[in-house]
């Protein structure tokens, strides 16, 4: 297997186009300016543009040929670049998750690209090793190699593995996972950013006239309900586009290996080592958690900058959370998935409050002096924010399980975080003046997931817990515990 | 808190905080200068410039004189064979445990004050998060983070 291989062709058109997108805003710019000045100005930018264009052209085949992969010494050794030549060599055992996926082009032509993330590489745009465009068949084999390395017992030619499905997402769970799902928000950002960019080309003046102030107080009745319309689409796009990500998603446990798979239009798969998990966190957002369902996510100290889904891999979209204990213990019996939490003491709730209102009290009582009756609707801002104050304080808690600490809190989501004992990286715990008078204190656990770190942190647990939590993850103590250390 | 770390960063510590003190004071007094001059020329209200002398006062007073010596007295670290333990903060306290296991590499940081005094800070790194101990003796530095490096070589456990 230690013959260099190309991708397939089809990449060099891939990256080029990728490449013309990026110039295209630039250019498009630069010729619009161009036929402000005249016509020799506009011939000028056309043919700059046009070069620009041949060269991109041109680099994309030569990286295309210049981008070859080998297996060599249990290593995927990749050599690639056009100016400055690049060798990047990845140990298979290092390897912490491997993601299949197919964008359209792709499945146009039955190809697959691989994304490799390792443990390292951290600040880097793109994952470690990235194969845009290979056979499927390339893919398994990569894929055999990697699971081999990783224990010499199992050779290649049986790598038909018994399969065991964990779940699989059924039509139902798909919708309400698309109406309950944050995409709305992403989707309006998207368009908003998007008129920004568009806001220098189209000449509202020109199009609207100077009357537009007072066209706009007018009707402003119609621009409410074009404003509703516009959310309402936005709403209905986020929803096709969860369904579309979300379709056909079944998680599926082999030997060593958790593999996801997901996606209608995009085809994506993603494998990771079962020893390479280092956190599982469960998060419910408001309108889930009132139904009783959450979604479990599997941090994986894979992930790079561009990829946070390597990092950060949605285990289960959404589950009811009473089922969430008897689907996947059988499958990874190190972690238990408790529902009994130690609360934050009463004492705490008052400093919930006091804190996140303290911002707020300020400007209601601005807008109350210099609003007048209208200040009032501030009050309701109060309300909503002490709202989430108390439930902020309901979510909090903690839980320690041998060899397990389980910590609940709430940001806008309710998260729960089960790290192991030997993953958490580092704990700290924290007291400031007026904790330490009602004794109280914050925890907080560090685990590895993708470029940075991630973790849990509950606020104002009590003194005597927060303890218990620090001597338990403390090494210092020999008599204790040190047989499964 | 309950049986805290025992070892103490450098007492020169206090100088260098004082100096970099001096420095953000110097920082913040030439923006005050500028934003108090802007509201003389574009006739501001008079009490905004009172308030910008008075934060011009007591935020040097604090960072000179108040903060580097409630830092100095809270800084402890203990240096175990399983563990590094930190504690430090002025106001909210904080203890912090890192495994010698999770550590993946240890760097000695010394910038051009720290070296002025012969100090080093030792900053440890784990997959996840970064701990600072900040100025401690040079040769002390440099022997901490060949015994960390040490420490955190015998356990070989993966991410």
């Amino acid at each position: 297997m230690s013959k260099p291989k190309r991708l397939h062709p089809i990449v060099s058109i891939l990256h080029t186009g990728k490449r013309i997108r990026n110039l295209l805003i630039p250019l498009l710019a630069l010729n619009f300016s161009g036929a402000k000045d005249g016509k020799e100005q506009l011939w000028i930018s056309l043919a700059g543009s046009f070069i620009a264009i041949i060269i991109t052209f041109f680099t994309g085949i030569l990286s295309w040929l210049r981008f070859t992969y080998r297996f060599e010494n249990d290593e995927l050794r990749i050599e690639y670049g056009v100016f400055v030549r690049k060798k990047r060599y990845i140990p298979f055992d290092r390897i912490q998750s491997i993601d299949l996926s197919e964008g359209v082009l792709q499945r146009l032509f039955g190809l697959v690209k691989v994304q490799i993330e390792t443990a390292g590489g951290g600040g880097g745009e793109e994952a470690e090793a990235v194969l845009s465009a290979i056979t499927k068949e390339e893919a398994r084999v990569i894929q055999e190699f990697v699971a081999a390395a990783k224990d010499p017992e199992i050779n290649t030619t049986e790598a038909v593995q018994e399969k065991e499905e964990i779940y699989k997402i059924t039509t139902n769970q798909l919708m309400l996972l698309s109406l309950t799902s944050g995409g709305v928000g992403v989707v309006i950002s998207a368009v908003f950013a998007l008129l920004s960019q568009l806001d220098d080309f189209i000449p509202y003046k020109r199009l609207f006239g100077s009357g537009i102030e007072k066209w706009a107080l007018h009707n402003l009745i119609l621009i409410c309900i074009f404003v509703f319309i516009g959310f309402f689409i936005a709403w209905i796009i986020a929803l096709v586009m969860t369904t579309m990500k979300y379709a056909d998603f079944s998680v599926v446990k082999t030997e060593k290996d958790i593999v996801i798979s997901r996606g209608l239009l995009e085809k994506r798969q993603i494998t990771i080592p079962l020893n390479r998990i280092q956190a599982i966190r469960i998060s419910e957002n408001n309108i889930r958690q009132i139904l009783g369902y959450g979604t479990v996510y599997v941090e994986s100290a894979g992930g790079s900058a561009a990829n946070q889904e390597g990092a950060n891999v949605t285990l289960l979209p959404i589950v009811k959370m009473q089922q969430v204990r008897s689907i996947l213990e059988p499958y990874l019996p190190e972690y238990h998935f408790t529902y009994s939490f130690t609360p934050v003491p009463k004492r705490a709730l008052l400093r919930y409050i006091i804190r996140s209102s303290f911002v707020v009290v300020p400007i209601v009582i601005v807008a109350l002096i210099f609003l007048k009756v209208w200040g009032l609707l501030s009050l309701l801002i109060l309300a909503v924010v002490i709202g989430n104050a108390v439930l902020k304080y309901k979510a909090a808690g903690w839980s320690l399980d041998h060899q397990q600490l389980s910590l609940r809190f709430r940001t806008v989501n309710r998260i729960t975080v089960l790290m192991k004992k030997n993953r958490i990286q580092s704990l700290e715990m924290r007291e400031s003046h007026f904790q330490r008078k009602r004794e109280l204190g914050t925890i907080e656990a560090n685990v590895k997931s993708g470029v940075s770190g991630a973790g849990g942190t509950v606020i104002d647990i009590e003194r005597s817990d927060l303890l218990k939590i620090y001597d338990w993850y403390s090494r210092k103590k020999k008599n204790r515990d040190t047989a499964d250390c | 808190m309950y049986s805290e770390p025992k070892k103490r960063i450098s007492r020169k510590a206090l100088n260098v905080w004082r100096i970099s003190g001096v420095i953000k004071s110097v920082i913040g007094w030439s923006i005050t200068a500028l934003a108090i001059f802007l509201l003389h020329i574009f006739d501001g209200p008079f009490w905004i410039s009172i308030i910008l002398i008075a934060l011009g006062v007591i935020f040097p007073c604090l960072h000179i004189f108040v903060f580097p010596v409630l830092k100095w007295r809270r800084w402890r670290y203990d240096v175990r064979e399983e563990e590094l333990e930190l504690q430090e903060g002025i106001f909210i306290v904080s203890r912090t445990l890192v495994p010698m296991v999770r550590v993946q590499h240890v760097d000695t940081v010394q910038g051009p004050i720290l070296r002025k005094y012969n100090l080093a800070s030792v900053v440890v790194h784990t997959a996840a998060t970064a701990h600072e101990i900040p100025a401690l003796k040079e040769t002390e530095a440099e022997e901490l983070r060949f015994y960390i490096s040490k420490l955190a070589r015998v356990a070989e456990e993966d991410v």
